[in-house]
C-alpha cells in the first residue's frame, strides 16, 4: 500500500523562529493518525503544511507520493477534505449550499449534488427535508460541525484534515461526532489526518497515533502500544492528565489499553459474559459487572478482549481523578 | 398651511424637474463613488497600511466644507452639474469606502481559511463569500451616503446644477417660508425614499432587484442621453441671477429673441446663482447671456477705481468700456430703472410732508423714527454715508429685512431702506424719496455677454436692445409683485409687459 502522506525533513520557521526541526512521518492510505500534543506542540502546523495552508521552511510533504507543491493548489485542496476547529460555515449559505462548495467548483451536476446532500444529511441524522435550507445560525454547534464535516467529505476526497473539530463543542456531541468519524471514516475510507490536544479522542479514533512536543515527534504508535509502552516521561505524563474528569465518563476501552485483556476466553457459561462495545463508559460496564462475571469488550461486532471485575479494580486504584 | 398647499400645486411642475434634476445628480453621483470606492476598498483590504491612508484621506476630504469645496472646483471644472456631481463624489467615498473595508476586514479569520482550504479562487471567495458577508455593512454605508448626498445636493442650486436647492434658495432670497419648506420637505422625502428603495434591494430577490436597477439607469441614462442631444441644436442659454427679478427679465429676453429669429431656441437657466458665479460661467462659454447691473459691473466685476457721485449714462460708459478692454464681453444698453439702495416712506406719510427728495427729509428731522438693515446701517455708501452727504442726522433702529416692511406698514417706523424695485415697496404702499445728490451708485441692468457673441449675432443684440430705456422702477416694482406675492409665473408677467409696451406682438 503506498504512503497517503508523507513529510520528508520537514521544517518550519516562524518569523526566523524555528517551530518544526524536522519532521519526517508517513501516514498510509486509509489510515485514520491522530496527532496529539499540547498547545504550541507544532501539530496544527505540521496540519496546514500538508494543504499548503502554511508554506514550508525546507523539506516537502509527498501527497500521494507527488510533492505537494508540484500540484495546482486548487487540484490539491478540492482533493483534501478540512474541518476546523471554529467550525467556520458560510454564514451567507445554507447547509445545502455549505455542503455544495467544492462540488460545485468541481463542476459536478446539480442533480448529482443534490442527491449527495440529501444521502450525506440522512447518513449523520439530519433530516434533509428539514436540515437543507437552514441557515448556519439556526443550528446548534454539534449539528455546525456535523455540515462542517459534510463539508469536507462531499466531493469524496482522498484526505480529510480535521483541525481540533470537537474542542469547542459539550462533551455529548464530542462523542456522538467522534463516533460519526469513526462510522464515516470506516463507511468511505478517506485518509484522515485528526489534529487533537485530547489524549482520550486520540485513543478513541487513532489507528496509529503521533504525540508532539516543540515541533518534534516523540512516538509514533498503536493506541495499545502508547498506553502500555509510552516511550517517555511526557508521553506518560500526557496520558495521565488525560484522564476523563469523573472516572465514570471513562470509556471501557482504556482499561483493556492500560490493564491489558484477559489472555484466553474465561471458561464459562456464555451467561456470564456480557458483551460490551468499546466505547461504552465505565457506567455501563459497572452495571453489567452486577449481573456478570466478566466482560467480552467488541468493536465493530469482533471481540478485542476480556475483562474481569479484577482487571476493573485494578484499573480504578491506579486512576486518580484531577 | 393652506399657503403651503397652495404654492405646491403652483409649483408642481417647476417642483417635478427640481425633483428629477436632484435625483439624477445624487445618483449620479453615488454610482461613481460606488464605483470608486468599492473596488478600492475590496482592493485595500489585503494592503493595511494603504488602507489607514486611503481612511484617512477620505476622511479629510469629508472635512471640507461643502460650499469651498464647491468653490474650489469653480476654477478647475466651471460651473454646473458637473463640479456639483464631484463634490458629491467626494463627501459619498468615505462612509462606502469605510464600510466596504471595515465589512470584508472584519470577516472571522477563520471563514476566510475556510474558503482558502477549499480551493477557492480570489474572484470566488470574493463574489460567494467576503461579499455576501460584507453585504449589510456595504448596504448601510451606501444609505449613509444617499442620505449625505441628497442633502448636500441642495446646495447645487448654487453653482447652477439645479434641483431641489433652487427653492430652498429662492424661498430664503424672496422670503418665502413656503418655498423654502417644500424644498426642504421633498429634499428629506427623497432621502428616506432612497434609502428605504436601498434597503429593498439588499432584500429584493437577485432578478427583481436587477430588473428595478436596471430601469432607474435607463430612465436616468435616457433622459441625460436626450439633453445631450437636446443641446446640439442650435441653441443660446441665458441665465439669471436668484430672484424674480432676473428671472422676469431673461424671459424678456427669451421672447424678443425667439420672435425675431425662427431658427434660434432660447435656454433659460434661472436662479443661477450669484454675480460671480454667472460671470465666470459667462467667461467659460457655459452661458451666452445675463442681465448684469451696471453698478455691479464697476464694483466687483472689472478692475480699477471709479469717482464717486457717477451719472447713470457715466457709470454705464466707463462699466462698457472696461468689460470691453478687459473681459471682451459688451454690455449692451441698459434699461430704464435703477435698481439700488433708496430711503422710502410711505406714500401717506409722503403726501404729509410734502417730501419729495432725501434732501426734504432734513426738514422734518424730529419726526423721523428709521428702522434699516444692519448692513445699510454700518455701510459707507449706506446711511453713513448718507448722513454726511445730506447733512442728515438721524439714529436708526437695526432690523431684519423683512421685518422693516411690517414695521413700516404698522406704523411702527416711518422711514426704512430699500431696494428701488423691491416688491413690498408696491405691496405696502410705499414711495421712493429721489436721490437728488446722487449719492447712491447708479445700478442699470443691461444683457451682458461676450463680444465674439455679440459679432456673431447680430440679430439678438437688435432683439435685446429693444429693452434700452424701457422699465421704470415702478415697472418692475409691478412685476415683482406680481411674480412675489401673486405668485404668476415670470413668463407670463414678462410676456404681458411686452406685449403691452407693443414690443412683443400679443396672443401667443
Amino acid at each position: 500500500m503506498t504512503s497517503a502522506i508523507e513529510f520528508r525533513h520537514v521544517k518550519k520557521d516562524f518569523n526566523g523562529h524555528n517551530v518544526i526541526p524536522d519532521l519526517n512521518l508517513t501516514v498510509s492510505q486509509g489510515e485514520l493518525f491522530v496527532l496529539v500534543g499540547t498547545s504550541g506542540s507544532g501539530k496544527t502546523t505540521s496540519l496546514k503544511m500538508i494543504n499548503r495552508l502554511e508554506p514550508l521552511t525546507a523539506g516537502e510533504i509527498l501527497v500521494n507520493g507527488t510533492d505537494a507543491t508540484t500540484v495546482p493548489i486548487r487540484e490539491l485542496r478540492w482533493d483534501m477534505g478540512y474541518v476546523l476547529q471554529q467550525i467556520a460555515l458560510f454564514p451567507t449559505m445554507t447547509v445545502a449550499q455549505n455542503i455544495a462548495v467544492i462540488p460545485e467548483m468541481k463542476g459536478t451536476p446539480k442533480k448529482e449534488i443534490s442527491a449527495t446532500i440529501d444521502e450525506l444529511l440522512t447518513e449523520v441524522g439530519l433530516d434533509p427535508a428539514e436540515y437543507r435550507d437552514r441557515m448556519p445560525d439556526e443550528l446548534s454547534g454539534g449539528e455546525q460541525q456535523r455540515i462542517g464535516i459534510l463539508r469536507a467529505i462531499a466531493s469524496q476526497p482522498a484526505t480529510v484534515l480535521m483541525d481540533e473539530p470537537f474542542s469547542a463543542l459539550d462533551p455529548i456531541s464530542r462523542q456522538q461526532l467522534q463516533d460519526l468519524v469513526l462510522k464515516l471514516h470506516q463507511r468511505f475510507g478517506n485518509t484522515i489526518v485528526f489534529v487533537t490536544h485530547d489524549m482520550n479522542e486520540a485513543l478513541k479514533l487513532g489507528d496509529r497515533i503521533g504525540v508532539m512536543r516543540h515541533g518534534e515527534l516523540l512516538q509514533v504508535d498503536t493506541p495499545s502500544a502508547i498506553a502500555q509502552h509510552p516511550v517517555n516521561d511526557f508521553v506518560r505524563e500526557f496520558f495521565g492528565a488525560s484522564r476523563a474528569k469523573k472516572v465514570y465518563d471513562i470509556y471501557v476501552g482504556r482499561v483493556g489499553l492500560e490493564q491489558g485483556y484477559l489472555k484466553a476466553k474465561p471458561t464459562v457459561a456464555a451467561g456470564q459474559i456480557q458483551a460490551i462495545d468499546v466505547q461504552a463508559t465505565l457506567r455501563t460496564a459497572f452495571e453489567a459487572l452486577t449481573t456478570h462475571d466478566y466482560l467480552a469488550v467488541t468493536e465493530d461486532q469482533q471481540v478485542r478482549g476480556y475483562l474481569d471485575r479484577q482487571t476493573v479494580m485494578g484499573y480504578l486504584s491506579t486512576h486518580e481523578p484531577d | 398651511m393652506q399657503t403651503l398647499i397652495q404654492t405646491f400645486m403652483e409649483r408642481r411642475g417647476d417642483l417635478l424637474t427640481a425633483l428629477w434634476q436632484h435625483l439624477g445628480i445624487s445618483l449620479a453621483a453615488l454610482v461613481i463613488a460606488m464605483v470608486i470606492a468599492i473596488p478600492l476598498a475590496i482592493w485595500a483590504v489585503r494592503r493595511p497600511k494603504m488602507a489607514e491612508f486611503l481612511l484617512q484621506v477620505t476622511s479629510v476630504l469629508q472635512t471640507i466644507p461643502s460650499l469651498a469645496l464647491l468653490g474650489l472646483l469653480i476654477p478647475l471644472v466651471g460651473i454646473g452639474t458637473v463640479p456639483a456631481v464631484i463634490a458629491l463624489v467626494i463627501y459619498a467615498l468615505l462612509p462606502i469606502f469605510q464600510n466596504t473595508y471595515l465589512g470584508i476586514d472584519e470577516i472571522d479569520d477563520s471563514i476566510e481559511e475556510a474558503a482558502n482550504a477549499f480551493g477557492m479562487s480570489r474572484m470566488r471567495k470574493l463574489f460567494k463569500v467576503e461579499l455576501p458577508i460584507a453585504m449589510p455593512q456595504i448596504i448601510a454605508g451606501i444609505r449613509t451616503a444617499v442620505v449625505l448626498i441628497i442633502g448636500t445636493a441642495t446646495l447645487a442650486a448654487l453653482i447652477g446644477a439645479g434641483g431641489l436647492g433652487t427653492f430652498i434658495m429662492l424661498g430664503i432670497d424672496r422670503n418665502n417660508t413656503a418655498l423654502l419648506l417644500i424644498g426642504a420637505i421633498s429634499s428629506a422625502l427623497l432621502a428616506i425614499a432612497l434609502s428605504a428603495l436601498i434597503r429593498w434591494f439588499q432584500t429584493a430577490k437577485p432578478k427583481r432587484a436587477l430588473t428595478v436597477f436596471a430601469l432607474i439607469v435607463v430612465l436616468l441614462g435616457g433622459g441625460g442621453a436626450y439633453s445631450v442631444f437636446a443641446n446640439r441644436t442650435e441653441t443660446i442659454t441665458i441665465a439669471g441671477k436668484l430672484g424674480s427679478e432676473p428671472e422676469i427679465l431673461i424671459n424678456m429676453y427669451k421672447d424678443l429673441i425667439e420672435a425675431n429669429n425662427d431658427h434660434v431656441k432660447v435656454a433659460l437657466k434661472p436662479n443661477f446663482g450669484k454675480t460671480t458665479f454667472l460671470f465666470s460661467a459667462l467667461q467659460h462659454d457655459q452661458i451666452d447671456i445675463y442681465p448684469e447691473f451696471t453698478g455691479s459691473v464697476l464694483e466687483t466685476l472689472v478692475k480699477g477705481s471709479h469717482p464717486k457721485g457717477l451719472t447713470a449714462e457715466k457709470t454705464y460708459q466707463l462699466a462698457k468700456t472696461r468689460l470691453a478692454t478687459q473681459d471682451q464681453m459688451r454690455l449692451l444698453q441698459p434699461m430704464a430703472y435703477n435698481n439700488t439702495y433708496a430711503l422710502a416712506v410711505t406714500k401717506k406719510f409722503k403726501k404729509a410732508h410734502n417730501l419729495k427728495t432725501i434732501s426734504d427729509l432734513t426738514q422734518i428731522e424730529s419726526l423721523l423714527n428709521p428702522g434699516m438693515t444692519l448692513e445699510f446701517i454700518d455701510r459707507d455708501d449706506g446711511l453713513k454715508g448718507l448722513k454726511q452727504a445730506y447733512g442728515l442726522n438721524v439714529t436708526a433702529k437695526s432690523m431684519e429685512p423683512a421685518l422693516r416692511y411690517t414695521a413700516i406698514n404698522k406704523g411702527r417706523i416711518n422711514l426704512v431702506d430699500a431696494y428701488s424695485t423691491d416688491s413690498e415697496l408696491r405691496q405696502y404702499h410705499l414711495a421712493i424719496l429721489k436721490d437728488d445728490k446722487h449719492f447712491f451708485p447708479t445700478y442699470q441692468g443691461a444683457p451682458l455677454m461676450k463680444t465674439s457673441f455679440a459679432n456673431k449675432h447680430p440679430q439678438v443684440v437688435k432683439a435685446l436692445s429693444k429693452l434700452a430705456g424701457k422699465i421704470s422702477e415702478t415697472d418692475m416694482q409691478e412685476m415683482n409683485y406680481e411674480v412675489n406675492v401673486q405668485n404668476k409665473s415670470a413668463a407670463t408677467v414678462a410676456h404681458h409687459y411686452l406685449v403691452q409696451h407693443g414690443l412683443l406682438e400679443g396672443g401667443r
